[in-house]
């Protein structure tokens, strides 16, 4: 294997790890679109809230003293953050888009970019406007495996994504808020005709978009060190991209746009520029949608909007 | 709810006692809401524009923090002219042109406001330093380095800090006859900031006979910079120059770690923060070189006052924080040399202002308003701090 064979994979690997970032996000994104057909564009918000929840976590944690294992801090901060963020995404559901239910789409679009305002806002003025270092509590280890050096970061990473899309994927098939949430998606005349209870089913999929966005946000404040209130806005439209790219709606096409989002980004940034690196991941975007309007995995349906 | 609904209506319908009397709670809240209707007609204001909210709104918050200091001083000291009371107007421009003229624009149409410190970002305080100068209001900038601003030829506009004429020179020339590196590599945030510090450093740097091996660009806000970092480490230069503002270099100080790239870093002023040295941990920041316009206020004697009250009410001071005390200190001086509420009158006391006494150092303007003399300060991370190594006079 050459060094530039290697340089390849290292690069693939870089890009992989933002990828699941991406795709974590992407899914709440696509997950209320498929419901209620609303861009909702303060979810890029719930991420860094998600990732300021998480340093909350670690604070707490620091006060019950070195005694706790680094796992279980883990653990505690994920939970800490999914719960908070669960709760704050509902409560947006509840006062800010259940009383438009029925209003014009725009409406609930416009209100979705207020939401996202007030939330950037609230948490400058809470936690300040200066960028937050966030404290290393995974041990600082790394592996050289062929020539490739994996840290112990990338792989939770890629441990925690993996196994949050798994159950997302078994949860829509399988339970029966699943199957509520895909019979609404498919008609929600008919799902509440049939006793679907609609309001609840929406709430949950705000609940769970947000708790899989913020366990994104404190992925991403672990692997980078640090967070700022605004690390919220191109994270999410990035994240949007990819749920676009994947086919908006769609859940495996959130998680594919995503992942591979993150790679074309990292390859371009790699071999091309650093400079047009975002420019390199839209125009790819464009390119898919010139081909197949409704993006890779989408089902061809009118478009509402 | 709907019991709760109906406890509201009793009140307000069946007690009337109680109705006027909120009627008339609100109808005084509106009265001084409006407080210039008792507001002396004397009310003199100063604007201060720079980045409030967005990612830069730690550095503007700073600005304004100095500009209040410097205002609640005077108010102490006693009326500027008469029995006036001296007032601050906050504006955010957001580091965006388009908003810097809609706040200029609103300045110049409140007749109260007789000068503005500001802008922050070198592209907004060259959009709004036209309009400052039709409406004939003075203009101080704390922090904007660009030199092309000045040479426009407004007489409204003065500039507290050195220019970006002294300090790339400066570090191009420390880079090569100090540090004695020859091969770098020169990376920038891609904003009027960044780019122009980067580009001037990199036609230094090679006029002097160095060899720039790379020049890429980066994306403020963005987090992920190891592919290119990757690509870096494979040129292995001897040092990196960096055009931009910190939060982007802790992260490519991680990030340089973490894939074992161990060059020397260089940056201008926009890197000098001492939250640089927190967010990357002191062991990484150590070694980390700076430019700076003129030096650190808490190695100054004569600012130890201002930074220590600004400490006390604050926490820690921003980079641009005593500027912008010096620069609206300059401006009250010249208000109350003026005497009396005429932005003409004012412009013409802040032309003839002399040897004025800052927290800085003493103060004089050339003829297109830039700070006469203000020098260029070396520094290097040492121990979690920043140390002082050297000073750069302008040629």
């Amino acid at each position: 294997m050459g060094p530039d064979f290697q340089l390849f994979l290292q690069q693939l690997l870089n890009g992989l790890t933002i990828g699941m970032v991406y795709a974590l996000i992407a899914l709440g994104y696509t997950m209320v679109y498929g419901i209620i057909q609303l861009i909702n564009f303060a979810h890029g918000e719930i991420f860094m809230v998600g990732a300021y929840l998480g340093l909350t976590a670690i604070g707490i944690a620091a006060l019950l003293g070195a005694a706790v294992p680094w796992w279980a801090v883990i653990i505690f901060v994920f939970l800490f953050a999914a719960a908070g963020s669960a709760l704050l995404g509902g409560l947006i559901e509840k006062t800010a888009y259940k009383p438009l239910r029925g209003s014009p789409k725009l409406t609930a679009l416009i209100t979705s970019i207020g939401v996202s305002f007030f939330l950037q806002n609230a948490v400058m003025l809470i936690y300040g406007a200066r960028e937050q270092n966030v404290p290393e509590i995974l041990p600082a280890k790394q592996w050289d495996v062929a020539g490739i050096s994996i840290s112990l970061i990338q792989l939770v990473i890629f441990g925690v994504s993996v196994s949050l899309m798994v159950f997302l994927t078994w949860f829509i098939k399988n339970t029966r808020m699943g199957k509520a949430m895909r019979a609404l998606s498919e008609n929600p005349e008919a799902a509440r005709l049939v006793g679907i209870p609609v309001n609840r089913v929406i709430r949950t999929t705000f609940m769970m978009g947000s708790a899989l966005a913020s366990v994104a946000g404190v992925l991403f404040a672990l692997n980078y060190g640090s967070v700022n209130f605004h690390d919220g806005y191109l994270a999410g439209l990035k994240a949007f991209t990819a749920a676009v790219f994947g086919g908006i709606g769609s859940i495996p096409g959130a998680m594919l746009g995503g992942i591979l989002l993150g790679v074309f980004e990292g390859l371009g940034a790699g071999y091309l520029s650093s400079e047009w690196k975002d420019v390199f991941a839209f125009l790819i975007l464009v390119i898919v949608l010139i081909f197949k309007p409704s993006g890779m995995l989408g089902e061809n349906v009118p478009e509402k909007v | 709810m709907r019991e709760k609904n109906n406890f509201y209506k009793f009140i307000l319908v069946r007690l009337p006692a109680i109705r006027y009397t909120l009627y008339a709670f609100l109808f005084l809240a509106f009265i001084f809401s409006q407080s210039n209707l008792f507001a002396n007609e004397d009310t003199v204001s100063i604007g201060v524009v720079a980045p409030l909210t967005g990612d830069q709104a730690y550095i503007g918050i700073g600005v304004r923090q100095g500009a209040q200091m410097a205002i609640e001083d005077s108010n102490v000291k006693g009326p500027v002219f008469g029995d006036s009371k001296l007032k601050l107007i906050a504006l955010d421009d957001q580091h965006n042109p388009t908003q810097a003229v809609l706040a200029a624009n609103k300045l110049i149409a409140d007749p109260e406001v007789l000068g503005v410190v500001g802008h922050f970002n070198s592209s907004c305080t060259k959009a709004a330093s036209s309009i400052y100068h039709e409406a004939r209001l003075v203009q101080v900038t704390p922090a904007s380095t660009n030199p092309e601003i000045s040479r426009q030829g407004f007489d409204t506009f003065f500039r507290v800090c050195a220019t970006d004429d002294v300090q790339a020179p400066a570090a191009a020339d420390f880079a090569l006859h100090k540090l004695g590196v020859k091969k770098i590599v020169i990376v920038d945030d891609q904003t009027t900031y960044g780019k122009g510090l980067a580009n001037e450093f990199e036609k230094k740097f090679k006029a002097m006979g160095g060899v720039v091996l790379r020049h890429d660009g980066i994306t403020q806000g963005e987090k992920d910079f190891t592919p290119l970092l990757t690509k870096i480490k494979s040129l292995s230069p001897e040092l990196i120059f960096y055009g931009g503002v910190y939060p982007e270099l802790a992260l490519l100080l991680k990030q340089s770690k973490k894939i074992g790239l161990g060059a020397t870093w260089l940056g201008g002023d926009g890197i000098f923060d001492v939250t640089l040295i927190k967010l990357a941990s002191p062991e990484l920041a150590q070694g980390v070189y700076s430019t700076m316009l003129g030096v650190d206020p808490h190695s100054l004697p004569q600012a130890q006052d201002f930074v220590s009250r600004y400490e006390a009410r604050y926490g820690e001071i921003g980079s641009f924080s005593a500027y912008a005390y010096d620069a609206t200190n300059a401006l009250i001086e010249s208000i109350r040399r003026a005497g009396k509420k005429d932005r003409q009158a004012v412009l013409e006391q802040m032309r003839l202002t002399k040897d004025f006494a800052g927290v800085l150092g003493t103060l004089n303007f050339d003829s297109k308003g830039d700070a006469i003399g203000k020098s260029v300060g070396i520094f290097k991370v040492e121990d979690g701090k920043f140390k002082f190594i050297e000073e750069v006079k302008p040629a």
